[in-house]
């Protein structure tokens, strides 16, 4: 496994309900079940609003993908916000053909995102 | 007309062995003009195909990839493997609307590739399945 492919995630930034984690490397089932996971927890734990940065990701399996839809499922059980920025035109196109792109937000980068997403003060 | 260039992966099951097929498509398409977004869609069919092959045949699954530089400069991928088959007509496209609150998501790749790939076709009978797709620049 080359080091472009090698899974990382991280919680990047918080700001009241919305976590910010930063996904980088190849999402296939193992990646998609700690996606899954970290989301979870941070939902239980008063988040609402999960953005995904994928700039360090150029593929995500139909396994990966599916265990994305379970984030979905979670956060439209708590009628929060499930958002993406940095996709590659691959992944975008992924996203828009599952039909992903309508039940979440998608930005071309981190600022524009965080800019609509953080809580207003 | 110009030599058709060729790779042959052999892939058995193994954490992430489709990542190999995906590595292949990548060295074969260099100097043929790929641009980078399209080879990400050309590797994620190709990564779909192989999942799928490894799974459903739990063993060995032959990748062979031929680059083409003549007109229109094109990668072609045929993933075969030794599986029970499967009939791709009664394969339903997947819908969103149906996968989220069940409990079974997966079942996009065949829709991926589809979609993803200029040409795909399969050709499935117990103990052989092989699926061929075909993607220009």
């Amino acid at each position: 496994m080359s080091k472009v492919d090698i899974f990382e995630l991280r919680l990047a930034h918080q700001d009241g309900t919305l976590a910010v984690l930063e996904v980088t490397g190849y999402i296939n089932n193992e990646a998609g079940e700690a996606i899954s996971q970290r989301a979870r927890q941070l939902l239980s734990d008063g988040h609402r609003a999960l953005l995904f940065d994928l700039q360090g990701t150029r593929i995500i399996n139909s396994i990966g993908i599916s265990l994305l839809l379970e984030v979905l499922e979670a956060v439209l059980a708590v009628e929060g916000t499930l958002a993406f920025c940095t996709l590659s035109a691959s992944i975008a196109k992924t996203f828009q053909i599952m039909g992903l792109a309508q039940y979440s937000r998608i930005f071309p980068d981190r600022s524009s995102a965080l800019a609509e997403l953080s809580p207003k003060r | 007309m110009a030599e058709a260039r060729r790779l042959h992966v052999v892939l058995t099951p193994a954490p992430n062995a489709e990542l190999e097929a995906a590595r292949a498509v990548e060295e074969l398409a260099e100097g043929l003009g790929f641009l980078r977004d399209t080879l990400d869609e050309v590797k994620l069919a190709v990564v779909e195909a192989c999942l799928n092959a490894l799974e459903y045949s739990g063993g060995r699954v032959d990748v062979e990839l031929t680059a083409h530089s003549d007109a229109p400069p094109r990668i072609e991928i045929e993933v075969t493997d030794r599986g029970p088959g499967f009939d791709p007509a009664a394969v339903p496209p997947p819908r969103l609307e149906n996968k989220l609150h069940a409990s079974r998501k997966r079942g996009w790749g065949l829709e991926l590739m589809r979609r993803l790939m200029d040409r795909v076709e399969i050709a499935s009978r117990p103990g052989r399945t092989q699926v061929r797709m075909v993607r220009s620049r």
